[in-house]
Protein backbone atom coordinates (compact mmCIF):
# COMPACT_ATOMS: atom_id res chain seq x y z
CA UNK A 1 0.00 0.00 0.00
CA UNK A 2 1.59 3.35 -1.04
CA UNK A 3 1.28 6.75 0.70
CA UNK A 4 -1.29 7.94 -1.83
CA UNK A 5 -3.60 5.02 -1.08
CA UNK A 6 -3.09 5.49 2.69
CA UNK A 7 -4.01 9.18 2.38
CA UNK A 8 -7.13 8.36 0.38
CA UNK A 9 -8.26 5.84 2.98
CA UNK A 10 -7.60 8.30 5.78
CA UNK A 11 -9.62 10.99 3.97
CA UNK A 12 -12.49 8.56 3.49
CA UNK A 13 -12.44 7.71 7.19
CA UNK A 14 -12.50 11.42 8.09
CA UNK A 15 -15.38 12.00 5.69
CA UNK A 16 -17.36 9.11 7.16
CA UNK A 17 -16.66 10.38 10.66
CA UNK A 18 -18.02 13.84 9.69
CA UNK A 19 -21.13 12.27 8.16
CA UNK A 20 -21.56 10.26 11.36
CA UNK A 21 -21.17 13.45 13.41
CA UNK A 22 -23.81 15.19 11.31
CA UNK A 23 -26.27 12.33 11.83
CA UNK A 24 -26.11 12.80 15.62
CA UNK A 25 -27.86 16.20 15.67
CA UNK A 26 -30.14 15.11 12.78
CA UNK A 27 -31.19 12.13 14.90
CA UNK A 28 -31.94 14.43 17.86
CA UNK A 29 -33.93 16.77 15.59
CA UNK A 30 -35.94 13.85 14.22
CA UNK A 31 -36.76 12.41 17.65
CA UNK A 32 -37.58 15.82 19.17
CA UNK A 33 -39.94 16.42 16.22
CA UNK A 34 -41.61 13.06 16.95
CA UNK A 35 -42.01 14.15 20.57
CA UNK A 36 -43.66 17.43 19.50
CA UNK A 37 -46.04 15.40 17.32
CA UNK A 38 -46.97 13.24 20.30
CA UNK A 39 -47.55 16.28 22.51
CA UNK A 40 -49.79 17.99 19.93
CA UNK A 41 -51.71 14.86 18.97
CA UNK A 42 -52.44 13.94 22.57
CA UNK A 43 -53.04 17.32 24.23
CA UNK A 44 -50.06 16.87 26.52
CA UNK A 45 -48.47 19.85 28.36
CA UNK A 46 -46.96 22.20 25.76
CA UNK A 47 -43.87 23.00 27.83
CA UNK A 48 -42.42 19.66 26.67
CA UNK A 49 -42.99 20.71 23.04
CA UNK A 50 -41.40 24.10 23.62
CA UNK A 51 -38.38 22.47 25.21
CA UNK A 52 -38.13 20.14 22.20
CA UNK A 53 -38.30 23.09 19.78
CA UNK A 54 -35.40 24.81 21.60
CA UNK A 55 -33.35 21.60 21.44
CA UNK A 56 -34.07 21.32 17.71
CA UNK A 57 -32.72 24.86 17.18
CA UNK A 58 -29.52 23.98 19.05
CA UNK A 59 -29.09 20.77 17.04
CA UNK A 60 -29.58 22.72 13.79
CA UNK A 61 -26.64 24.92 14.75
CA UNK A 62 -24.51 21.86 15.62
CA UNK A 63 -25.40 20.23 12.32
CA UNK A 64 -24.59 23.42 10.41
CA UNK A 65 -21.19 23.58 12.09
CA UNK A 66 -20.44 19.96 11.08
CA UNK A 67 -21.47 20.67 7.48
CA UNK A 68 -19.06 23.64 7.42
CA UNK A 69 -16.27 21.32 8.51
CA UNK A 70 -17.33 18.88 5.83
CA UNK A 71 -17.19 21.65 3.25
CA UNK A 72 -13.70 22.70 4.39
CA UNK A 73 -12.53 19.10 4.32
CA UNK A 74 -13.80 18.69 0.74
CA UNK A 75 -11.96 21.85 -0.37
CA UNK A 76 -8.62 20.93 1.24
CA UNK B 1 -45.50 -4.06 27.96
CA UNK B 2 -41.89 -4.79 27.15
CA UNK B 3 -38.84 -4.20 29.31
CA UNK B 4 -36.35 -2.28 27.19
CA UNK B 5 -32.73 -1.22 27.60
CA UNK B 6 -31.46 1.70 25.50
CA UNK B 7 -27.66 1.90 25.28
CA UNK B 8 -26.44 5.16 23.74
CA UNK B 9 -24.00 7.84 24.83
CA UNK B 10 -26.07 10.71 23.38
CA UNK B 11 -27.90 11.91 26.52
CA UNK B 12 -30.37 14.13 24.65
CA UNK B 13 -31.32 11.27 22.31
CA UNK B 14 -31.80 8.78 25.17
CA UNK B 15 -33.99 11.28 27.05
CA UNK B 16 -36.32 11.93 24.12
CA UNK B 17 -36.35 8.26 23.08
CA UNK B 18 -37.41 7.38 26.66
CA UNK B 19 -40.41 9.73 26.40
CA UNK B 20 -41.48 8.16 23.10
CA UNK B 21 -40.93 4.53 24.13
CA UNK B 22 -42.78 5.10 27.42
CA UNK B 23 -45.62 6.61 25.44
CA UNK B 24 -45.70 3.40 23.40
CA UNK B 25 -46.44 1.62 26.67
CA UNK B 26 -43.06 0.09 27.54
CA UNK B 27 -40.76 0.17 30.51
CA UNK B 28 -37.33 1.58 29.58
CA UNK B 29 -33.91 1.82 31.23
CA UNK B 30 -30.89 3.63 29.79
CA UNK B 31 -27.15 3.13 29.78
CA UNK B 32 -24.56 5.60 28.43
CA UNK B 33 -21.74 3.08 28.08
CA UNK B 34 -21.01 -0.65 27.81
CA UNK B 35 -20.05 -0.65 31.50
CA UNK B 36 -23.43 0.72 32.54
CA UNK B 37 -25.18 -1.75 30.22
CA UNK B 38 -23.32 -4.71 31.79
CA UNK B 39 -24.39 -3.46 35.23
CA UNK B 40 -28.05 -3.42 34.16
CA UNK B 41 -27.77 -6.89 32.65
CA UNK B 42 -26.32 -8.36 35.83
CA UNK B 43 -29.66 -8.16 37.63
CA UNK B 44 -32.29 -7.43 35.00
CA UNK B 45 -33.69 -9.32 32.03
CA UNK B 46 -34.74 -7.18 29.08
CA UNK B 47 -37.10 -8.12 26.27
CA UNK B 48 -35.43 -5.77 23.83
CA UNK B 49 -32.13 -3.86 23.71
CA UNK B 50 -31.56 -0.81 21.51
CA UNK B 51 -27.81 -0.60 21.15
CA UNK B 52 -25.66 2.18 19.72
CA UNK B 53 -22.83 0.77 17.64
CA UNK B 54 -20.15 3.21 18.77
CA UNK B 55 -19.93 3.66 22.52
CA UNK B 56 -17.28 5.53 24.57
CA UNK B 57 -15.82 2.31 26.01
CA UNK B 58 -16.16 -0.03 23.02
CA UNK B 59 -18.39 -1.32 20.28
CA UNK B 60 -21.97 -2.50 20.64
CA UNK B 61 -20.76 -5.79 19.15
CA UNK B 62 -19.01 -6.53 22.47
CA UNK B 63 -22.37 -6.42 24.20
CA UNK B 64 -23.86 -8.79 21.61
CA UNK B 65 -21.02 -11.24 22.32
CA UNK B 66 -21.61 -10.85 26.05
CA UNK B 67 -25.33 -11.65 25.60
CA UNK B 68 -24.60 -14.65 23.40
CA UNK B 69 -22.35 -16.10 26.12
CA UNK B 70 -24.92 -15.57 28.86
CA UNK B 71 -28.50 -16.75 29.19
CA UNK B 72 -30.05 -13.50 27.99
CA UNK B 73 -32.59 -13.95 25.19
CA UNK B 74 -33.22 -10.31 24.39
CA UNK B 75 -34.03 -9.03 20.93
CA UNK B 76 -31.36 -6.55 19.82
CA UNK B 77 -31.68 -3.57 17.54
CA UNK B 78 -28.39 -1.91 16.70
CA UNK B 79 -28.55 1.82 16.07
CA UNK B 80 -26.01 3.26 13.74
CA UNK B 81 -25.28 6.58 12.12
CA UNK B 82 -22.08 5.45 10.44
CA UNK B 83 -22.38 4.67 6.73
CA UNK B 84 -19.57 2.09 6.81
CA UNK B 85 -21.14 0.11 9.62
CA UNK B 86 -24.42 -0.64 7.84
CA UNK B 87 -22.84 -3.32 5.67
CA UNK B 88 -21.18 -5.01 8.66
CA UNK B 89 -24.42 -4.97 10.65
CA UNK B 90 -26.47 -6.39 7.79
CA UNK B 91 -24.26 -9.47 8.00
CA UNK B 92 -24.92 -9.84 11.72
CA UNK B 93 -28.68 -9.66 11.48
CA UNK B 94 -30.77 -12.69 12.27
CA UNK B 95 -34.08 -13.49 13.89
CA UNK B 96 -33.05 -11.74 17.08
CA UNK B 97 -30.72 -9.02 15.79
CA UNK B 98 -31.54 -6.21 13.39
CA UNK B 99 -30.44 -2.63 12.87
CA UNK B 100 -31.88 0.80 12.28
CA UNK B 101 -30.04 3.83 10.92
CA UNK B 102 -30.03 7.37 12.26
CA UNK B 103 -31.88 9.71 12.00
CA UNK B 104 -34.58 7.67 13.71
CA UNK B 105 -38.34 8.11 13.60
CA UNK B 106 -41.02 6.81 15.93
CA UNK B 107 -42.03 4.23 13.30
CA UNK B 108 -38.48 2.78 13.37
CA UNK B 109 -38.83 2.11 17.08
CA UNK B 110 -42.36 0.72 16.71
CA UNK B 111 -41.28 -1.56 13.88
CA UNK B 112 -38.31 -2.90 15.83
CA UNK B 113 -40.55 -3.64 18.82
CA UNK B 114 -43.35 -5.13 16.75
CA UNK B 115 -41.33 -8.35 16.39
CA UNK B 116 -42.28 -9.10 19.94
CA UNK B 117 -45.33 -9.35 22.11
CA UNK B 118 -47.95 -6.76 21.51
CA UNK B 119 -47.65 -3.74 23.81
CA UNK B 120 -50.64 -3.13 26.08
CA UNK B 121 -51.52 0.35 24.83
CA UNK B 122 -51.16 -0.31 21.12
CA UNK B 123 -53.68 -3.08 20.87
CA UNK B 124 -54.72 -2.77 17.26
CA UNK B 125 -51.40 -3.18 15.52
CA UNK B 126 -50.34 -6.80 15.99
CA UNK B 127 -51.90 -10.22 16.28
CA UNK B 128 -50.78 -12.78 18.81
CA UNK B 129 -50.42 -16.42 17.91
CA UNK B 130 -52.75 -17.56 20.64
CA UNK B 131 -55.96 -19.25 19.54
CA UNK B 132 -57.75 -17.26 22.22
CA UNK B 133 -58.96 -13.74 21.50
CA UNK B 134 -56.65 -11.06 22.71
CA UNK B 135 -57.57 -9.03 25.77
CA UNK B 136 -56.92 -5.39 25.02
CA UNK B 137 -55.70 -3.42 28.02
CA UNK B 138 -55.79 -6.78 29.80
CA UNK B 139 -59.58 -6.92 29.90
CA UNK B 140 -61.44 -5.96 26.69
CA UNK B 141 -62.24 -8.40 23.87
CA UNK B 142 -63.19 -7.41 20.33
CA UNK B 143 -61.59 -6.43 17.04
CA UNK B 144 -64.57 -4.66 15.42
CA UNK B 145 -64.24 -1.11 14.11
CA UNK B 146 -66.37 0.19 16.98
CA UNK B 147 -64.02 -1.40 19.50
CA UNK B 148 -60.90 -0.20 17.68
CA UNK B 149 -62.27 3.33 17.99
CA UNK B 150 -62.88 2.72 21.67
CA UNK B 151 -59.30 1.46 22.14
CA UNK B 152 -57.94 4.61 20.51
CA UNK B 153 -60.09 6.77 22.81
CA UNK B 154 -58.88 4.79 25.86
CA UNK B 155 -55.23 5.26 24.83
CA UNK B 156 -55.78 9.03 24.53
CA UNK B 157 -57.64 9.28 27.84
CA UNK B 158 -54.82 7.37 29.57
CA UNK B 159 -52.47 10.28 28.91
CA UNK B 160 -54.71 12.77 30.72
CA UNK B 161 -56.29 13.08 34.16
CA UNK B 162 -59.72 14.01 32.81
CA UNK B 163 -62.86 12.63 34.43
CA UNK B 164 -64.72 10.27 32.13
CA UNK B 165 -68.42 9.40 31.87
CA UNK B 166 -69.23 6.05 30.28
CA UNK B 167 -72.57 5.86 28.49
CA UNK B 168 -74.03 2.61 27.28
CA UNK B 169 -76.88 0.17 27.54
CA UNK B 170 -77.07 -2.25 30.41
CA UNK B 171 -74.64 -5.15 30.01
CA UNK B 172 -72.20 -3.54 27.52
CA UNK B 173 -69.30 -3.78 29.99
CA UNK B 174 -68.96 -0.28 31.41
CA UNK B 175 -66.97 -1.44 34.42
CA UNK B 176 -64.55 -3.32 32.16
CA UNK B 177 -64.04 -0.19 30.05
CA UNK B 178 -63.35 1.73 33.28
CA UNK B 179 -60.84 -0.99 34.21
CA UNK B 180 -59.23 -0.67 30.75
CA UNK B 181 -58.83 3.10 31.18
CA UNK B 182 -57.34 2.48 34.61
CA UNK B 183 -54.92 -0.18 33.29
CA UNK B 184 -53.83 2.03 30.37
CA UNK B 185 -53.30 4.97 32.74
CA UNK B 186 -51.16 2.83 35.03
CA UNK B 187 -49.03 1.73 32.06
CA UNK B 188 -48.63 5.30 30.76
CA UNK B 189 -47.70 6.56 34.23
CA UNK B 190 -45.68 3.46 35.09
CA UNK B 191 -47.79 3.28 38.23
CA UNK B 192 -49.35 0.66 40.45
CA UNK B 193 -52.42 2.59 41.60
CA UNK B 194 -55.73 0.85 42.30
CA UNK B 195 -59.22 1.19 40.95
CA UNK B 196 -62.03 1.38 43.51
CA UNK B 197 -65.58 0.77 42.30
CA UNK B 198 -68.86 1.62 43.98
CA UNK B 199 -72.47 1.51 42.81
CA UNK B 200 -74.35 4.73 43.55
CA UNK B 201 -77.67 3.00 42.86
CA UNK B 202 -77.05 0.29 45.43
CA UNK B 203 -76.24 2.54 48.39
CA UNK B 204 -78.80 3.50 50.98
CA UNK B 205 -79.36 7.26 50.92
CA UNK B 206 -78.11 7.63 54.50
CA UNK B 207 -74.88 5.80 53.76
CA UNK B 208 -73.83 7.49 50.48
CA UNK B 209 -71.87 10.30 52.16
CA UNK B 210 -70.08 7.83 54.43
CA UNK B 211 -69.25 5.53 51.48
CA UNK B 212 -67.94 8.37 49.31
CA UNK B 213 -66.19 10.58 51.84
CA UNK B 214 -65.64 8.29 54.85
CA UNK B 215 -66.42 9.00 58.49
CA UNK B 216 -64.73 9.49 61.83
CA UNK B 217 -65.40 7.23 64.80
CA UNK B 218 -68.70 8.23 66.44
CA UNK B 219 -69.74 10.48 63.54
CA UNK B 220 -73.23 8.95 63.68
CA UNK B 221 -75.03 6.14 65.46
CA UNK B 222 -73.37 2.90 64.43
CA UNK B 223 -70.07 4.52 63.38
CA UNK B 224 -68.05 2.35 65.72
CA UNK B 225 -64.78 3.02 63.97
CA UNK B 226 -63.12 5.35 61.50
CA UNK B 227 -63.71 4.53 57.81
CA UNK B 228 -61.97 5.84 54.70
CA UNK B 229 -64.29 6.82 51.84
CA UNK B 230 -63.85 5.60 48.29
CA UNK B 231 -62.30 8.93 47.22
CA UNK B 232 -59.47 8.37 49.68
CA UNK B 233 -59.12 4.66 48.93
CA UNK B 234 -58.75 5.43 45.22
CA UNK B 235 -55.97 7.93 45.92
CA UNK B 236 -53.74 8.43 42.85
CA UNK B 237 -55.81 5.80 41.05
CA UNK B 238 -59.31 5.54 39.65
CA UNK B 239 -62.70 5.86 41.32
CA UNK B 240 -65.49 4.16 39.38
CA UNK B 241 -68.96 5.45 40.25
CA UNK B 242 -71.47 3.14 38.60
CA UNK B 243 -75.09 4.18 38.05
CA UNK B 244 -74.21 7.78 38.84
CA UNK B 245 -77.63 8.99 37.69
CA UNK B 246 -79.24 6.99 40.51
CA UNK B 247 -77.52 9.12 43.16
CA UNK B 248 -80.11 11.18 45.07
CA UNK B 249 -80.10 14.72 43.73
CA UNK B 250 -79.78 16.26 47.20
CA UNK B 251 -76.46 14.38 47.69
CA UNK B 252 -75.00 15.72 44.48
CA UNK B 253 -73.84 19.14 45.80
CA UNK B 254 -71.49 17.32 48.23
CA UNK B 255 -70.02 15.35 45.34
CA UNK B 256 -69.67 18.53 43.28
CA UNK B 257 -67.68 20.17 46.06
CA UNK B 258 -65.16 17.30 46.09
CA UNK B 259 -64.87 17.31 42.30
CA UNK B 260 -64.22 21.06 42.28
CA UNK B 261 -61.85 21.30 45.23
CA UNK B 262 -60.18 17.85 45.13
CA UNK B 263 -60.61 17.75 48.90
CA UNK B 264 -62.88 15.63 51.11
CA UNK B 265 -63.99 16.10 54.67
CA UNK B 266 -65.04 12.79 56.26
CA UNK B 267 -68.37 12.85 58.16
CA UNK B 268 -67.73 14.08 61.68
CA UNK B 269 -64.26 15.28 60.69
CA UNK B 270 -62.92 18.81 60.71
CA UNK B 271 -59.88 18.44 58.49
CA UNK B 272 -59.97 18.48 54.71
CA UNK B 273 -57.99 15.73 52.99
CA UNK B 274 -56.53 16.09 49.49
CA UNK B 275 -57.69 13.55 46.91
CA UNK B 276 -56.25 13.09 43.43
CA UNK B 277 -58.05 10.23 41.72
CA UNK B 278 -59.59 10.14 38.25
CA UNK B 279 -63.36 9.73 38.51
CA UNK B 280 -64.98 7.46 35.93
CA UNK B 281 -68.75 7.48 36.20
CA UNK B 282 -71.22 5.34 34.29
CA UNK B 283 -74.87 5.35 33.40
CA UNK B 284 -77.18 3.44 31.08
CA UNK B 285 -79.15 6.60 30.34
CA UNK B 286 -78.46 8.64 27.21
CA UNK B 287 -77.17 12.22 27.44
CA UNK B 288 -80.58 13.46 26.21
CA UNK B 289 -82.36 11.44 28.90
CA UNK B 290 -80.03 12.78 31.59
CA UNK B 291 -80.77 16.35 30.48
CA UNK B 292 -84.54 15.83 30.17
CA UNK B 293 -85.14 13.81 33.32
CA UNK B 294 -82.89 16.08 35.43
CA UNK B 295 -81.52 13.09 37.36
CA UNK B 296 -78.12 14.71 37.36
CA UNK B 297 -77.36 18.33 38.11
CA UNK B 298 -75.92 20.17 35.12
CA UNK B 299 -72.83 21.33 37.03
CA UNK B 300 -72.11 17.76 38.17
CA UNK B 301 -72.55 16.48 34.61
CA UNK B 302 -69.93 18.88 33.25
CA UNK B 303 -67.51 17.95 36.05
CA UNK B 304 -67.96 14.22 35.56
CA UNK B 305 -68.31 14.10 31.79
CA UNK B 306 -65.18 16.05 30.84
CA UNK B 307 -64.78 13.21 28.38
CA UNK B 308 -68.02 11.30 27.66
CA UNK B 309 -67.46 7.88 26.06
CA UNK B 310 -70.24 5.88 24.41
CA UNK B 311 -69.81 2.11 24.53
CA UNK B 312 -71.39 0.35 21.54
CA UNK B 313 -74.14 -2.24 22.16
CA UNK B 314 -73.30 -5.81 21.14
CA UNK B 315 -75.71 -5.77 18.17
CA UNK B 316 -73.57 -2.96 16.65
CA UNK B 317 -70.44 -5.14 16.78
CA UNK B 318 -71.69 -8.60 15.92
CA UNK B 319 -68.32 -9.59 14.47
CA UNK B 320 -67.04 -9.67 18.06
CA UNK B 321 -69.59 -12.29 19.17
CA UNK B 322 -67.46 -15.30 18.04
CA UNK B 323 -64.45 -13.87 19.93
CA UNK B 324 -66.48 -13.26 23.08
CA UNK B 325 -68.10 -16.70 22.84
CA UNK B 326 -64.66 -18.34 22.49
CA UNK B 327 -63.32 -16.44 25.50
CA UNK B 328 -66.33 -17.20 27.73
CA UNK B 329 -66.30 -20.90 26.81
CA UNK B 330 -62.56 -21.10 27.48
CA UNK B 331 -63.08 -19.55 30.93
CA UNK B 332 -65.79 -22.08 31.77
CA UNK B 333 -63.77 -25.01 30.36
CA UNK B 334 -60.86 -23.96 32.55
CA UNK B 335 -63.01 -23.55 35.64
CA UNK B 336 -64.79 -26.91 35.30
CA UNK B 337 -61.99 -28.83 33.58
CA UNK B 338 -63.98 -29.53 30.40
CA UNK B 339 -63.04 -29.38 26.72
CA UNK B 340 -66.22 -28.17 25.00
CA UNK B 341 -65.85 -26.58 21.60
CA UNK B 342 -68.09 -24.41 19.45
CA UNK B 343 -69.57 -25.68 16.20
CA UNK B 344 -69.75 -23.23 13.29
CA UNK B 345 -73.56 -23.28 13.19
CA UNK B 346 -73.73 -22.55 16.92
CA UNK B 347 -71.53 -19.49 16.49
CA UNK B 348 -73.79 -18.45 13.59
CA UNK B 349 -76.87 -18.72 15.84
CA UNK B 350 -75.19 -16.63 18.52
CA UNK B 351 -74.23 -14.04 15.91
CA UNK B 352 -77.72 -13.91 14.40
CA UNK B 353 -79.35 -13.03 17.72
CA UNK B 354 -79.52 -9.34 18.72
CA UNK B 355 -78.61 -9.74 22.44
CA UNK B 356 -80.65 -6.84 23.84
CA UNK B 357 -79.04 -7.55 27.23
CA UNK B 358 -75.65 -7.20 25.51
CA UNK B 359 -72.51 -9.02 26.67
CA UNK B 360 -73.97 -9.83 30.09
CA UNK B 361 -76.84 -11.67 28.40
CA UNK B 362 -74.49 -13.48 25.99
CA UNK B 363 -72.28 -14.63 28.86
CA UNK B 364 -75.34 -15.74 30.82
CA UNK B 365 -76.72 -17.71 27.86
CA UNK B 366 -73.37 -19.47 27.34
CA UNK B 367 -73.13 -20.27 31.06
CA UNK B 368 -76.67 -21.70 30.99
CA UNK B 369 -75.80 -23.81 27.93
CA UNK B 370 -72.61 -25.00 29.63
CA UNK B 371 -74.52 -26.22 32.67
CA UNK B 372 -77.12 -27.99 30.53
CA UNK B 373 -74.60 -29.74 28.24
CA UNK B 374 -73.73 -33.43 28.42
CA UNK B 375 -70.52 -33.88 30.44
CA UNK B 376 -69.21 -36.52 28.00
CA UNK B 377 -69.98 -34.53 24.83
CA UNK B 378 -67.41 -32.44 22.99
CA UNK B 379 -69.84 -29.71 21.94
CA UNK B 380 -72.03 -27.40 23.92
CA UNK B 381 -75.83 -27.75 23.70
CA UNK B 382 -77.39 -24.37 23.00
CA UNK B 383 -81.01 -23.71 24.02
CA UNK B 384 -83.59 -23.43 21.22
CA UNK B 385 -84.47 -19.91 22.25
CA UNK B 386 -82.04 -17.36 23.67
CA UNK B 387 -84.76 -14.94 24.76
CA UNK B 388 -84.99 -14.24 28.46
CA UNK B 389 -87.95 -12.46 30.15
CA UNK B 390 -85.78 -9.36 30.40
CA UNK B 391 -84.54 -9.47 26.84
CA UNK B 392 -88.04 -9.80 25.38
CA UNK B 393 -89.02 -6.57 27.17
CA UNK B 394 -85.97 -4.86 25.75
CA UNK B 395 -86.67 -6.33 22.33
CA UNK B 396 -90.20 -4.99 22.36
CA UNK B 397 -88.99 -1.55 23.31
CA UNK B 398 -86.34 -1.80 20.69
CA UNK B 399 -88.80 -2.85 17.97
CA UNK B 400 -90.39 0.59 17.91
CA UNK B 401 -87.77 2.18 15.75
CA UNK B 402 -88.04 4.35 12.67
CA UNK B 403 -88.26 2.46 9.39
CA UNK B 404 -90.87 -0.13 10.45
CA UNK B 405 -94.33 -0.12 8.87
CA UNK B 406 -97.51 0.41 10.89
CA UNK B 407 -98.70 -3.04 9.79
CA UNK B 408 -95.47 -4.55 11.06
CA UNK B 409 -95.75 -2.88 14.46
CA UNK B 410 -99.46 -3.80 14.70
CA UNK B 411 -98.62 -7.44 14.00
CA UNK B 412 -95.91 -7.36 16.66
CA UNK B 413 -98.28 -5.78 19.21
CA UNK B 414 -100.93 -8.45 18.57
CA UNK B 415 -98.32 -11.22 18.91
CA UNK B 416 -96.93 -9.83 22.19
CA UNK B 417 -100.44 -9.37 23.61
CA UNK B 418 -101.46 -12.91 22.68
CA UNK B 419 -98.26 -14.25 24.25
CA UNK B 420 -99.07 -12.31 27.39
CA UNK B 421 -102.53 -13.85 27.76
CA UNK B 422 -101.51 -17.35 26.72
CA UNK B 423 -103.32 -17.09 23.36
CA UNK B 424 -106.72 -16.07 24.81
CA UNK B 425 -108.09 -14.10 21.82
CA UNK B 426 -111.10 -12.56 23.61
CA UNK B 427 -108.87 -11.22 26.37
CA UNK B 428 -106.22 -10.07 23.87
CA UNK B 429 -108.88 -8.23 21.80
CA UNK B 430 -110.13 -6.52 24.96
CA UNK B 431 -106.57 -5.45 25.87
CA UNK B 432 -105.96 -4.19 22.34
CA UNK B 433 -109.24 -2.23 22.32
CA UNK B 434 -110.64 -4.01 19.26
CA UNK B 435 -113.46 -6.51 18.76
CA UNK B 436 -112.71 -10.23 18.78
CA UNK B 437 -113.90 -10.34 15.17
CA UNK B 438 -111.39 -7.66 14.15
CA UNK B 439 -108.62 -9.60 15.89
CA UNK B 440 -109.60 -12.77 14.00
CA UNK B 441 -109.64 -10.78 10.73
CA UNK B 442 -106.18 -9.41 11.42
CA UNK B 443 -104.76 -12.82 12.27
CA UNK B 444 -106.42 -14.26 9.16
CA UNK B 445 -104.80 -11.60 6.97
CA UNK B 446 -101.39 -12.35 8.53
CA UNK B 447 -101.94 -16.03 7.79
CA UNK B 448 -101.51 -16.83 11.49
CA UNK B 449 -105.02 -18.11 12.19
CA UNK B 450 -104.74 -21.73 13.04
CA UNK B 451 -108.18 -22.57 14.36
Amino acid sequence: MNDHQTNEQSEERDLNQLIHDARGPLNRISMQAELIKLVLENDMPTDKALDAVNKILVSCQTCSHTLEQLSKSAKS
Amino acid sequence: MLKILLVDDDAEFTEVACHIIEFLGHDICTAGSLKEAYEWLENTTFDHIFLDFMLPDGSGLHLIDHLKNSNHESYITLITGHPLVKGILAGLCGPKVNYIAKPLQREDLEQALSRQEKPINAPHKNKTNSRLPQKHFDCLIGESEAMQELYTIISRIALTKANVMLLGESGVGKELVAQAIHNATNVAANGEAEMVATNCGALAKDLIASELFGHEKGAFTGAIGKKDGVFLRASSGTLFLDEITEMPIDMQPNLLRVLESNKVTPLGGTKEIDVNCRVISATNRSVEEIAESKVLREDIYFRLAVFPVSIPPLRKRKEDIPLLAAAFLEELNKEYNRTYQWRAEQIQRLTDYDWPGNIRELRHAIHRAFIMSDVDATNLTLPKDFRSPFSSVSENQHSLSAGRTIEDVEKELIRVTLDDVDGNKSLAAKMLGISTKTLYNRLHSYGELED
